[in-house]
């Protein structure tokens, strides 16, 4: 904390504020810190859950507009405050949390639809709405933004652009970055800029691309034009028993080199079929890999693609079809694997090692921290599914639970167990052609191994935040970038 | 303490984000301590250090919440944060941290109890205090009667418990119930019919958990209006905005709907989702006399959300919804029996 309740200089700087955004809209209170002291990552939910105290604000600011984010940020600047925006607070990086006290920016107020625009099919928003409501509100006028991840009831918009964040439809269309426009930055010197309005240009670097991702280390979003699509006239799933993961794997690869456009593929491990799928579906499923796929839009092509996807599953790789039955029922339960009991959740200590590489590296890949952690953590298990998956690749969604027996209760014994598990697990990714993540970002849990990530090119991003941030008032101490 | 009898609801919600976008109260204070999430992770903060219980930002906390119950709707579960944040309130109340103004707020309820039955018939109609308040519910429902040519008894005068309960008052609230419960057996009538859709859901579950059984059949008004077989004219277009009570409370209540359909009316889907509760704060009963500022704010926002503002008719299933809704917007608003009652 670099400002004392107890020093008149927070007095003085809680007036700075105010004058900006009004009394109301300046939070100083118990309950409104620790809201923002825990957020999804597991390292403040343990440290809560043994009793400990959470690294807390001094001050939640709920700004209206980009004029008054960029007049707080010049206050921080004048002071050399932490300044940390918070969208909805669902990250489970850590990416949000005001590890060094200081501002928290809260972006919610900040929540103004403004419009469709039909011709091009892009809507524009403010970046503190929380996705599920843009998403009813394009929904209302027959479009859909596509992007639908399990954290869409409780993040904004702004937080799935600040870490890249990715939907169950991203197949077909999507990341969060392929399905920008342009955006509205507030610069961490307080200067309000605009990226260029098309993203498809020959007019220099792209630095929509710089912002998306940044985590609030560069800057803040504070409004987005998004690619918008009408509502299909079809959807549909499939889902598929394979004998193993590998085959299941080629079969999903072949899809992808096929061409063919799936808007969902998703692939789930041995392990995680058993254990998993069965539950949340609360249907028998034979032993094997569960894959399941959907396409959509018009009904007659939507119907022409299955035909051929069905050929590639059943004629070559020999999957046992479970019928459209077997796929819908992903779909209509795809977030409820996200809703207690069914999520993994405290006192079990488990972690989404998440990450992507090409097909030729997937599996290798998968192994890899499979290996490392079974061998290391024999107490601990590993599961897997393949969620997002693109022509040249997919993402693994890896997970490890220890039960609570293999949890030490000692907090801090517990993090260092924790962090030893994505070090190793991480490590192995890289090595085999993987990354240190696909889309949940990097935040405080995985700062540490950015270097090992980018190699030479970690002094690049760093140059880059340093020319942006002087002062490094921004998000200090994520993305890898040096604390205060 | 009473939180523990809700272990379930404080481990499930203290780090569940999956509600989020249904709190009413954050919607529109912006603020991370009013979700579900925060208030559980606060209320597991108690367990570890109990003292955190005499914390007035926390206590605040609890008490600004609406208690929509939306989340325990939508969630998959149903984990009831609602039970967990009245069972927070009791114990606040029981250890002796009640603010002034909940202190205040309970004295008003005990104070008001004065129990009137007039009029004659099977049927006893309770006018609480917030249907009083609108002035043209009961007319609505006496005109309904006196067209079908029923006889019926009102009962008007106090809290029959439900605000004392939410409150955190559980043994007021049932002294206050019994009393209730001796003055519908007095009255003799066979039926009970409430507007109030918090007077509805006290008589059926509170009453139930205080181990009271009322002598008469509980009645919505949406439910009973339609025993009488009437013909109405149609009512035509409109939007029909659900109550906390009869849908998150009472597992999607089917009687106002049915109602609607009587009167043949073109329900048009209110702003974007059916999730969001659009009452004004009616799951927490007594918020405009804890802060009259949120209900102002939650008005507004269901003001935002209606297609034409001066041009919508939205139809309520709770006189308190109609209240503050006319209160603080320019919205047309009418209750279920003032539609009825306007097409027979």
């Amino acid at each position: 904390m670099l400002v004392s309740k107890d020093s008149y200089m927070y007095e003085m700087i809680r007036t700075e504020l105010t004058d900006i955004v009004g009394d109301d809209n300046v939070c100083t209170r118990d309950a409104d810190k620790f809201g923002h002291s825990i957020d999804y990552y597991w390292i403040p939910e343990m440290w809560h859950d043994r009793g400990m105290e959470t690294p807390k604000p001094d001050f939640i600011i709920h700004p209206g507009s980009a004029e008054e984010i960029a007049k707080v940020v010049k206050v921080a600047n004048h002071y050399h405050i932490p300044v940390v925006p918070w969208g909805g607070g669902s990250g489970s990086q850590g990416g949000a949390l005001p590890v060094y006290g200081g501002i928290i920016i809260d972006m919610k107020r900040m929540n103004k639809f403004k419009g469709i625009d039909r011709e091009a099919l892009t809507v524009t928003c403010q970046t503190g709405m929380i996705a599920r409501h843009l998403e009813w509100r394009c929904n209302k006028e027959g479009y859909s933004t596509m992007h639908l991840p399990a954290s869409i009831a409780c993040a904004t918009i702004g937080g799935f652009l600040a870490h890249r964040g990715t939907g169950v439809l991203s197949t077909k269309y999507g990341k969060i970055e392929d399905m920008v426009m342009s955006l509205e930055v507030v610069t961490p010197t307080g200067e309000i800029i605009r990226t260029l309005p098309v993203p498809r240009h020959a007019s220099g670097p792209d630095l929509t691309m710089l912002f998306l991702g940044s985590e609030g280390t560069l800057g803040i979003i504070t409004e987005v034009t998004l690619k918008v699509h009408p509502q299909p006239e079809a959807r549909e799933f499939r889902a598929y028993i394979f004998k193993d993961f590998h085959t299941a794997m080629s079969a999903g690869a072949e899809l992808m080199r096929s061409r063919l456009q799936p808007c969902a593929v998703r692939l789930y491990d041995e392990e995680e079929t058993i254990h998993h799928v069965r539950k949340v579906f609360g249907m028998e499923l034979d032993k094997g890999a569960y894959l399941v796929f959907g396409f959509d839009g018009r009904k007659d092509i939507v119907d022409c693609q299955m035909r051929y996807a069905r050929e590639i599953m059943e004629k070559k790789f020999k999957g046992k079809d479970l019928g459209s039955k077997g796929g819908e029922l992903w779909w209509e339960n795809k977030y409820k694997f996200f809703y207690p009991p069914f999520m993994f959740h405290m006192p079990q200590a488990f972690g989404t090692l998440d990450t992507v590489a090409t097909f030729s590296n997937i599996e290798k890949v998968y192994w890899a921290m499979k290996k490392v952690v079974n061998e290391n953590f024999p107490q601990a298990r590993f599961i897997g599914h393949f969620s997002h998956w693109y022509e040249w690749g997919c993402m693994l969604y890896a997970r490890f639970i220890f039960e609570e027996e293999y949890v030490p209760k000692d907090p801090r014994e517990a993090a260092a167990l924790y962090n030893r598990v994505w070090d190793l697990a991480i490590r192995a990714a890289i090595a085999n052609g993987g990354v240190i993540n696909e889309h949940h970002g990097v935040g405080l849990k995985l700062g540490r191994l950015m270097k090992e990530l980018y190699g030479p090119a970690m002094p690049v991003l760093e140059g880059i935040k340093k020319q942006l941030d002087p002062n490094n008032i921004m998000n200090p101490g994520k993305l890898g970038f040096k604390g205060v | 303490m009473n939180i523990d009898n809700y272990t379930d609801a404080i481990k499930n919600c203290r780090f569940c984000f999956m509600c989020r976008h249904l709190s009413a109260i954050g919607n529109v204070l912006f603020t991370e301590a009013d979700t579900p999430r925060v208030r559980a992770a606060m209320i597991y903060g108690i367990t570890q250090h109990p003292e955190q219980l005499a914390n007035r930002d926390f206590i605040d906390t609890l008490y600004r919440s609406d208690l929509s119950a939306a989340c325990r709707y939508h969630c998959v579960s149903h984990f009831d944060e609602n039970g967990l944040n009245i069972a927070a309130r009791t114990d606040v109340v029981q250890a002796g941290f009640a603010p002034d103004y909940v202190k205040n707020i309970a004295a008003e309820l005990k104070k008001s109890e004065k129990w009137t039955v007039k009029g004659s018939g099977d049927v006893l109609y309770f006018e609480d205090s917030y249907t009083a308040e609108t002035k043209t519910v009961a007319k609505a429902f006496d005109k309904i009667m006196k067209k079908a040519k029923v006889p019926y008894q009102t009962v008007t005068g106090g809290c029959i418990g439900k605000a004392l309960k939410i409150l955190g008052f559980p043994t007021e609230a049932k002294a206050a119930a019994e009393k209730f419960a001796k003055v519908v057996k007095d009255s003799k009538a066979k039926i009970l019919v409430v507007s109030n859709p918090a007077a509805y859901d006290a008589l059926v579950h509170d009453y139930k958990e205080f181990g009271i059984k009322l002598s008469a059949k509980v009645m919505h008004t949406s439910e009973y209006l339609r025993t009488l077989k009437l013909k109405f004219k149609k009512a035509g277009e409109l939007y029909y905005l659900e109550s906390d009570f009869l849908k998150n409370y009472n597992d999607n209540c089917k009687f106002p709907r049915a109602l609607l359909a009587d009167l043949k009316a073109e329900i048009k889907p209110f702003g974007t989702n059916n999730e969001e509760s659009y009452t004004c704060g009616e799951g927490a009963v007594v918020l405009p006399k804890i802060c009259e500022g949120i209900v102002e704010k939650l008005a507004k926002y269901i003001e935002e959300r209606a297609d034409d503002p001066k041009k919508d008719l939205l139809v309520v299933a709770s006189p308190y919804t109609k209240i503050f809704l006319t209160k603080y917007t320019k919205l047309n608003v009418k209750t279920l029996e003032e539609l009825a009652a306007e097409h027979i």
